[in-house]
This record gives structure tokens, C-alpha cells and sequence, in this order.
């Protein structure tokens, strides 16, 4: 049995770019839902018009909204950038392609139906079913950001995203379809963040790999080594 | 033919009147002030447009709406601006008389004809659920757009298919792009469409021999590029927070926004913020009614009309998404903590 070895996972970039995206959804997640169900009316008494003073209004709301939206759009296009010039930033692919994958994929069901221990079997920089989901959450990410700024960008039908996106619209049968899709699939985001935050405990609880803190300093520990261990390597 | 200045002149109208009207009408098809030269240009110089203007299935919504258009009265265009040679419900003519006429007009006129369609053609049963003058309304309806130089969509009918095709649609009813789909087809969809908007249209198709611009789903950008959102009257309240909850309360009463009980303006494109209604005097959200997207695709199943998001068809439930979101999310984490519990008891010792 060999010692066990830290290993450098995640770069900088990608660690500032998780805790980011993590605040922006949340920002947006939260907002989008008042603007979905306006839950508590803007200041009453006072001219719509200066209604903004008085407290916190739907407009306000929206604002925050759609500034977070724009950040979510930077950061997945530096998530992007960074996954081109660097290897590790790669990750996110499922390697269907190799062998290891499906070993894993069958490995960690196992583990996760209670039917192989946790220190059984191989270990891996990524697990397979990390390997799967993860694809799905960009593309989710994705959809937001392109349902989204379709929406916003109608607002003004001459704008860059009325241009770029409006058609979107339209191919998902109308606006109104639209919101309903947003709104689903921010719900879908957050179950999957309540997913991500579990795992990512368990891993820590059971293996005390420092799973946890290595969003934070970028390194795991393995017992052995990881078969998967050429993704990341320079 | 003669051109409409002619027609004018004939009737009497002077120049002066006749730039005013130029004027007005530059306005209505949504065109800057630069183009009123051009406008009156094309009106000294075009000649009148033949239309035939054909009824499938529909409630003639359309043609009452039209005939209601304020700016230019629809009598002008129906008797000076175009040649309106065929329309079932607005001809004195019937019979086998009108149909031979149709027929006539098709080949005098071959490319250079405008077909309006109201209504659209049920597929079902070889099209039997629309018959017209003894044939069933989807060959009248073939027959007539293969001359034609552009097809107006008129309604939510032709352009989406509207309440016919509402689910399950029992009778295959199609909006008329299904089935006509070599021809520029021009969407004018509402139930019904506002009179100005469709007079407007019929102005721009034939002062400029050209289809008006039009967005990804073939809607002029001119009457459909704005949401009725954001050209509503009661725009600041939606952006104050100040919401009607109940069409009793007191926000009901001080004319707040009616987002919260179902409005459909952030999702529907036309024109009933700035045209409005009845030359000008009101639109629903106006008198106090949400807008039911009737301008928007399939809008009879965005039901129901007073809640802001579709619920899910769940027995005896009301499961709005949030609802379901939360739900689901409570599930998950309950869960998670249980899978992490025997997770933790299933790992023990084995060190």
C-alpha cells in the first residue's frame, strides 16, 4: 500500500469561478423567484412612480436579477476560457470512451446503494456519476442564460440578444412556455445543489479525503492511486 | 387599374386631405416620418390590389374587427384601396356566382393576387369539417395560394391555429403555414387582431409590393415587436410591487397590475398597449382584465387565464411549480440526510 498523496485537483481559476457561480445562482434563484410570485407587495401608499424610495420594489428586484444574470454569463464564458487553456479544467467531460469510466459508473452505484463499501474498489479524481451529472448542470446553466437573456432582451425588440436569442422564443412555443422552462429548470439547479452539497459531505464524512476544503485549497487526498489520474496530469 | 390618388381624386378628395391622410396612415403601419414621401409616392403610383379574402374555420372575429378600423376607415380600403374581388361573408353576391368569380380572379390575376385567410383548415376526415360552397375549405384554400403573390394570415386561427386547435383538437384543425408552404405568409395572429393593426398591414403590403418585416415567427416586427408589458399603461405599478390580488380588493379599484391574477402582457406581442382598441378608447387590461395572450401560440392551453404560471394536472392537487420545486427539494434533502445515515452506518469499522 502506497502512502497517501495529496493531489492538486482544482486550479485557482476554477475555485473562484465555483464560489462566484455559487453566488450568483443563489442571487438569481432567490430573486427569480419573487419575480415569478410576487410574495410581498412594493411600498403601497406612494405614487408608483417614486415607489423606488420607499423600499424595496419589483424593479429593484429585477435589477439585481438581471446584473446577476450577467455575471452568470461572464463566469461561464471564463469557465470556458480556463477549460481550453488548462488540462485539469477539462474534467467536466465523461470519458464514455474509456474503460475506467464505466468501471466507476458501476463502482459507485454500487457504493451509493450501500452494496460496496466506500473503501472498496478503485479510487478516482472524478467519479463517474460526477463525470455524468456535471455536463448536465452546464447545460442547464446554459439554458438559463440563453432563456433568460431572450427574455430580457425583448424588452427592447432591436437589441443584440432580441437579435441573438429572440428566435429561442418562439422555437420553445412562446413566451409564456419560456417562463414556465426557466422556472423548472431553476428548480431543477437547486436540486441538484442540494445533491452536490450532500455528496460532497459524505465523501468527506466517510472517506476524510478533504473533499470539503478543496474547493478552497484545490487539493484532495488519495489513498491509492487514482485511475483516472492522467486528466489532470500536465 | 386606376391608382389611388385616382381613386381619390375621382371621389373627390382633396390634395390636402390626401397628404393628411398619407400622413396618418405612415403613422398607423408604424413607419417613421422620413417615409411619408415614399408613402405618398406609392400612392400616386401603385395601382389597387386585388384581394381574396377566404373563410375557414372561424367565428369571423376577423372580419368584425376590420370592418371596425377608425385609421383608415375599412370601408376605404375595402372600396378605394384594394379590390376586394371575394369574401363570403362581406359580398352581396353568393352562391355559385361568387365561387366562379373567385375562380376568374385566380387566373386573371395569376401572381399577382393577395390571399387573406381567416380561419384555418380542419385535416380530419379529408377535410369534411369545413365545407365551402360544397368542397371542403382545405382545397379552396390550396387552390387559392398557389396564385397568390403573398398570403395574409389573418387571427390567431390562420396564423396558430387558435381554439379549434386547441387540445385535443378534435377536428386536425392547422394554422394555414402547414399546409401552404410555398408562399410568404404574413402572420396577424389575435382573437381578433386589432383593426388598425390589420388595415395597416393590408397599407404596407400594397404601397410597397413588399412583405412587411417580420420577426422569427413571421409577425410584422411593426405591430408585434413589443410585448404589451412594456408598452402598458400600468407599467409603474408592476414595477412598484403594487399588485392586484383579488379583482375585488382595493389594488382592483386604484388600477394597479394585474400580474399577479394571470395577466398574459409579459408574454404576449401586439399592440393593444399603444394602438388599443375601438379607435383608440380601451384595451382588456384598460377595463380591468388581465390580457389572455390571445396574440400567442396555442394560448387556449396556457390555462388557467388568472394564475401566472401553468400548474401540473395532478388529481385534486393544485401543484404550482414553486410548489413542486419545494417539494422537491425537501425530498431531496430528506434524502440525502437518510442515504448519508446508513451511508455512515455501512462504512463502520473495516478500516
Amino acid at each position: 500500500m502506497i502512502e497517501a498523496k495529496k493531489i492538486y485537483i482544482f486550479s485557482p481559476g476554477l475555485r473562484v469561478w465555483h464560489w462566484i457561480n455559487f453566488l450568483t445562482i443563489m442571487v438569481l434563484f432567490f430573486t427569480g423567484l419573487y419575480i415569478g410570485n410576487p410574495f410581498f407587495l412594493g411600498p403601497v401608499g406612494v405614487e408608483a412612480t417614486y415607489a423606488y424610495r420607499e423600499g424595496i420594489t419589483m424593479d429593484f428586484i429585477r435589477k439585481v436579477h438581471f446584473i446577476a444574470g450577467y455575471v452568470l454569463l461572464a463566469s461561464f464564458l471564463f469557465r470556458v476560457i480556463i477549460a481550453v487553456f488548462n488540462k485539469r479544467d477539462r474534467l467536466v467531460f465523461p470519458a464514455v470512451w474509456r474503460k475506467d469510466y464505466w468501471t466507476s459508473l458501476k463502482e459507485i452505484t454500487l457504493k451509493y446503494t450501500f452494496i460496496m463499501k466506500d473503501k472498496e474498489g478503485y479510487e478516482y479524481i472524478r467519479n463517474a456519476l460526477a463525470r455524468t451529472f456535471y455536463p448536465l448542470v452546464y447545460l442547464m446553466i446554459l439554458f438559463m442564460i440563453a432563456t433568460g437573456f431572450a427574455m430580457y432582451g425583448m424588452s427592447k425588440p432591436s437589441s443584440f440578444w432580441s437579435f441573438l436569442l429572440g428566435w429561442l422564443l418562439g422555437f420553445l412555443g412562446g413566451e409564456f412556455s419560456v417562463h414556465a422552462w426557466h422556472h423548472w429548470v431553476a428548480w431543477l439547479i437547486i436540486i441538484f445543489a442540494v445533491l452536490h452539497v450532500y455528496f460532497v459531505i459524505r465523501e468527506e464524512a466517510i472517506k476524510k479525503n478533504g473533499e470539503l476544503s478543496s474547493m478552497f485549497s484545490g487539493y484532495k487526498v488519495f489513498e491509492k492511486e487514482p485511475v483516472d489520474i492522467k486528466d489532470i496530469e500536465e | 387599374m386606376e391608382t389611388f390618388w385616382e381613386t381619390f381624386k375621382r371621389h373627390g378628395v382633396s390634395r390636402r386631405d390626401f397628404l393628411k391622410f398619407a400622413t396618418t396612415i405612415t403613422g398607423m403601419m408604424g413607419l417613421s416620418p422620413s417615409m411619408i414621401p415614399h408613402v405618398v409616392r406609392a400612392l400616386e403610383t401603385k395601382p389597387r390590389v386585388p384581394v381574396l379574402w377566404i373563410h375557414g374555420l372561424e367565428c369571423t372575429c376577423c372580419s368584425e374587427s376590420f370592418i371596425r378600423s377608425a385609421t383608415p376607415l375599412a370601408s376605404d380600403v375595402v372600396l378605394s384601396m384594394i379590390s376586394l374581388e371575394y369574401d363570403d361573408t362581406l359580398s352581396a353576391a353568393a352562391g355559385e356566382a361568387l365561387e366562379k368569380h373567385r375562380e376568374e380572379i385566380i387566373k386573371r390575376y395569376w401572381g399577382n393576387y393577395i390571399l387573406a385567410v381567416e380561419g384555418n383548415p380542419p385535416l380530419g376526415e379529408d377535410g369534411m369539417y369545413c365545407v365551402v360552397g360544397g368542397r371542403a375549405f382545405l382545397e379552396n384554400l390550396k387552390e387559392s395560394a398557389k396564385g397568390a403573390k403573398a398570403v395574409i394570415a389573418w387571427g390567431s386561427c390562420a396564423s396558430w391555429g387558435c381554439v379549434q386547435a386547441a387540445k385535443p383538437n378534435p377536428t386536425t384543425a392547422v394554422p394555414i403555414h402547414k399546409v401552404i408552404t410555398d408562399k410568404p405568409i404574413i402572420k396577424v395572429p389575435g382573437c381578433p387582431p386589432i383593426a388598425e393593426v390589420m388595415t395597416g398591414v393590408i397599407m404596407y403590403l400594397v404601397l410597397f409590393d413588399a412583405i412587411p418585416p417580420l420577426d422569427s415567427q413571421g409577425r410584422p416586427k411593426q405591430f408585434y415587436g413589443n410585448r404589451i408589458h412594456d408598452t402598458c399603461y400600468r407599467r409603474a405599478f408592476f414595477n412598484a410591487g403594487q399588485f392586484v390580488e383579488r379583482f375585488d380588493d382595493d389594488g382592483a379599484k386604484k388600477g394597479w397590475c394585474l400580474y399577479k391574477v394571470g395577466c398574459r402582457g409579459p408574454t404576449t406581442y401586439n399592440s393593444c398597449g399603444n394602438i388599443r382598441w375601438y379607435n383608440g378608447l380601451s384595451y382588456p387590461i384598460q377595463a380591468g382584465h388581465g390580457c389572455i395572450g390571445c396574440a400567442e401560440e396555442d394560448f387556449w392551453d396556457k390555462a388557467p387565464f388568472y394564475q401566472r404560471l401553468t400548474t401540473i394536472p395532478l388529481p385534486n392537487v393544485e401543484a404550482s411549480p414553486d410548489k413542486v420545486g419545494a417539494v422537491a427539494v425537501a425530498a431531496a434533502a430528506a434524502g440525502a440526510v437518510a442515504h448519508g445515515v446508513i451511508s455512515k452506518i455501512r462504512n463502520k469499522g473495516g478500516k
